[in-house]
């Protein structure tokens, strides 16, 4: 059965439908309120944290933290009470706390605005003018909190699975016909969305632990969560908490594995199938070495629907369980084992090279694969590498320059076919021409003007100045910008020789 | 050559040269480590070497007019240049460059000027007035915030204590920029566009205002202000940069080998930034301001004399130019060396963490 998250603003009908919804199926009941006294409990402060970030928008970036630690609880609480059972939360933007999980029905509640009013005149105290004055401040503020806390509108329709409007409809219809729609195929739990899930709760608790314990309690980290393997990033500046982490999260349930990571930024590598070896990883763990970075794996099926992504990856060792499909299914099951064996060996090769940012699988549409790229964390580059195995050459080709593009549309960060990732860390003949040449410019410019400073200096402020005083101009205009392009360039690969840049 | 010399531009010897590629040098590495210019660095160590202030002002405008066209691009890339917010600054920036670029240049041509005999003396205190003023603020102000912070349990991130007070403002009309996601009072954008553009008209700081402006009053991402800035002095600098060009107030030279040290140097101070904490950064950044504050205030009496406002023996005019030099020296190698071991620091110890990462099997339960 599905999370059934209901979402809607106060005063507008929405707790009562959730209510009444979670009476009707015979679920447990959530509500935001649950979420925020644990949070409280936790030492996360939501009532200024809402103030803070709706009222004193400079506080962004300093609450940024407290944030994160908000949406692990948050997220923790609703799964830990959905793992006991059939569950309804009640919030105002709940629906974005799982995304990727698929048994998951979220609906939106859209009040009938007189009813509204009423009930908020009543439990208010105010007048009607009031009222509606005291509704639009907190609709604004809950959307700022919502852009704030998710970075979406809460008014994208797109994010509900449904939608009720109330003006058309009473309460006790709506919930009827939700228990209808809950009772569909589609939000089913499956074994890969359960799984998912499970992933979600164990990353939670481990920041939920780092955030409580006062040795870690200010530090940067990056948690995230693979098949028990919980991998942690931490900045270089910070590398003193690196001893404790694992203290801290040595009791972690449902852990099997923890890595810990020093990085100063992340790359994400996408691609279908990862081997270890070959030249690739060698750019890349190169790319790492230089940078300071950690490096995820994203292994990204297209064309496997999210329900194939049952099995645990790195244990796939042997066969993995799978229902009778017909046709060469036991091709299929030794080739699934066997990539599943190369991940988990590409990511311990990441770990030995100390280097591993953790590793993931998502599977089916590129919107799928972008809602799988965290956006909590701060990415350098994204890289694609080999993806549509199954597709002829010129369509994988095709395909992979519009996933490419598609993804730097919407990643603030540079996204890179991995294929030109050699060239931009090669120093070969050609850079070498390049950096002899700049050099050679530079040289050349800096020895024209302190040679001949008489020149340029009557240009730039004697008596040919006083003459044509634009001549100052457009040398200036001219010189600056070369030069600094001149020094920048040669400057650029003389750090990519040293391998620093 | 020599008349040239003797009324706007000095001769640069090879000791100078190195010098101007040091000064090039460390306000890169204060600049790539704080984020707002280094000019509060160069500036007054041109100065220090006899170049009257307002060609100093000039050529380090000029300097910053490539860097900032090429780092301005690279932030558009990224998406980090809220090119609205940019466009509503501009304006009344530009205007406030003219101005500024019109007042020093007068005062340049004030007692002696291109005559001789205390040269640019009038248009030298007037900057050294504005540079000492400005940053006394913005030095305690930085300082004080990040030993506050250092000390507090919510140690990370600047004040909101500004921000706090410009958001219980009700300055209509308002408006909205979309890539930093705030609303801002239209007077609010037009007052610092024209303190931006003065400042950088002036002295060449207004990227030095800018950035915080952005961040502490109009609550723009930090990720947005420096590339918005940068968006913004592409413009604004450029201006003020081909107007001191009009003006015959830039020394390409002195542009060119500030160049030189400039551009490796901010590389440096970036990376600082990885490897640094957000704290070390602001103190780091609150003391050397405040130390080239006192280096500046220590050739104000010069300036003064030069004037006729005070009178005291000549012969101590070295003293005091000595004293302001080896100050601003004091500030601005002890920072950037404090960064560079930083910097060497954390390049070692990265390593060795690389070494010894730890993959533990707790026990599941």
């Amino acid at each position: 059965m599905p999370i059934i998250f209901v979402c809607s603003v106060p005063f507008g009908g929405g707790e009562r439908l959730a209510k009444g919804l979670a009476a009707k199926l015979g679920y447990a009941y959530l509500s935001r309120e649950d979420v925020v006294a644990r949070s409280n409990e936790c030492g996360i402060p939501v009532g200024k944290l809402e103030v803070a970030m709706i009222k004193k928008p400079a506080a962004r970036e300093r609450l940024a933290r407290l944030k994160e630690r908000y949406l692990a609880v948050a997220t923790a609480t609703i799964c830990e009470k959905a793992a006991e059972g059939d569950l309804v939360y009640y919030g105002r933007a709940g629906h974005l706390l799982l995304p990727g999980i698929g048994h998951v029905l979220r609906v939106r509640v859209i009040p009938e605005y007189s009813q509204r009013l009423d009930t908020a005149v009543q439990r208010t105290k105010l007048n009607r003018e009031r009222a509606a004055a005291f509704l639009d401040e907190i609709d604004a503020d809950i959307r700022t909190w919502v852009q704030f806390v998710h970075g979406v509108q809460m008014d994208d329709l797109q994010k509900y699975d449904f939608v009720v409007n109330l003006e058309h409809m009473s309460i006790e219809n709506a919930a009827a016909a939700l228990c209808g729609i809950a009772d569909l195929p589609d939000f089913r739990p499956t074994p890969a969305s359960r799984r998912a899930m499970d992933e979600r709760l164990l990353q939670a608790r481990a920041r939920i632990k780092l955030a409580l314990d006062p040795r870690t309690a200010d530090a940067d980290l990056t948690v995230r969560s693979n098949e028990g393997v919980v991998t942690i990033t931490y900045m270089p500046n910070q590398a003193s908490v690196a001893p404790v982490i694992p203290e801290i999260l040595c009791a972690l349930p449902e852990c099997r594995e923890l890595r810990c990571t020093v990085a100063s930024t992340n790359v994400l590598w996408i691609q279908e199938e990862f081997q270890p070896g070959g030249a690739l990883l060698a750019q890349v763990n190169e790319l790492a070495r230089r940078w300071g970075a950690a490096v995820e794996l994203l292994r990204y099926r297209p064309d496997e629907p999210e329900a194939a992504l049952a099995a645990p990856v790195p244990q796939a060792a042997g066969t993995a369980p799978r229902g009778a499909d017909g046709g060469i299914e036991d091709d299929v099951v030794e080739t699934v084992a066997d990539a599943d064996r190369a991940f988990g060996q590409m990511l311990d090769t990441l770990v030995h090279a100390g280097c591993s940012g953790g590793g993931h699988t998502v599977a089916g549409s590129r919107e799928r694969l972008l809602a799988a790229v965290n956006p909590t964390i701060s990415y350098s580059l994204v890289l694609v590498g080999d993806v549509f195995l199954g597709k002829a050459a010129a369509a994988r080709t095709r395909m992979t320059r519009e996933l490419t593009r598609f993804l730097a549309d919407h990643l603030p960060v540079p996204v890179l076919p991995a294929a030109e990732l050699g060239a931009k860390l090669r120093f070969g003949p050609a850079q070498v021409v390049r950096l002899a040449a700049t050099a050679v410019l530079t040289a050349a410019l800096y020895a024209v003007v302190f040679t001949h400073q008489e020149v340029f200096l009557n240009v730039l402020g004697g008596p040919l100045h006083d003459a044509h005083p634009w001549g100052a101009v457009a040398l200036v205009a001219v010189l600056a910008p070369l030069a600094a392009a001149l020094n920048a360039g040669v400057t650029s690969s003389l750090l990519r020789l040293l391998k620093l840049e | 050559m020599p008349e040239l010399l003797g009324s706007v531009f000095i001769h640069v010897t090879w000791a100078d040269a190195l010098v101007v590629v040091a000064l090039g040098f460390v306000g890169g590495v204060l600049s790539g480590f704080t984020g707002s210019g280094g000019a509060f660095f160069m500036t007054p160590g041109m100065m220090n070497l006899g170049v009257t202030g307002v060609v100093a002002v000039g050529s380090n405008v000029a300097h910053r007019m490539g860097n900032n066209l090429m780092g301005s691009l690279k932030h558009a890339k990224l998406g980090n240049v809220d090119t609205k917010l940019a466009a509503w600054l501009l304006v009344p920036a530009l205007v406030a460059v003219r101005v500024a670029v019109w007042i020093n240049g007068k005062l340049f041509q004030l007692k002696g000027g291109h005559e001789g005999g205390g040269e640019g003396a009038a248009s030298n205190l007037y900057i050294s007035v504005v540079f000492v003023g400005v940053l006394t603020a913005v030095g305690i102000f930085i300082l004080r915030d990040a030993l506050r912070s250092r000390h507090s349990h919510d140690a990370e991130g600047p004040s909101m204590r500004a921000a706090n007070f410009v958001s219980r403002l009700r300055l209509p009309p308002y408006v909205y920029f979309p890539v930093a996601d705030v609303k801002v009072s239209v007077w609010l954008v037009l007052l610092v566009g024209l303190a931006l553009g003065y400042l950088d008209g002036t002295v060449a700081i207004g990227g030095f205002i800018g950035v915080p402006a952005m961040i502490y009053l109009f609550g723009v991402p930090t990720s947005v202000a420096p590339g918005t800035e940068l968006f913004l002095a592409m413009f604004g600098g450029g201006l003020a940069a081909l107007s001191y060009g009009y003006q015959g107030l830039v020394d390409i030279r002195l542009t060119l080998l500030l160049l030189l040290g400039s551009i490796i140097g901010v590389f440096v101070g970036t990376y600082g930034t990885k490897v640094v904490r957000e704290v070390l950064i602001r103190l780091v950044m609150g003391s050397v301001i405040l130390l080239c504050v006192v280096s500046r205030a220590l050739a104000i009496p010069v300036y003064l004399r030069q004037l006729d406002l005070v009178s005291f023996d000549r012969r101590l005019e070295p003293w005091f130019n000595g004293a302001s030099t080896a100050m601003l020296f004091v500030a601005g190698l002890g920072g950037a060396g404090l960064i560079l071991v930083q910097v060497v620091k954390a390049r070692l110890a990265q390593r060795r963490l690389h070494e010894t990462l730890r993959v533990t099997r707790p026990a599941a339960g």
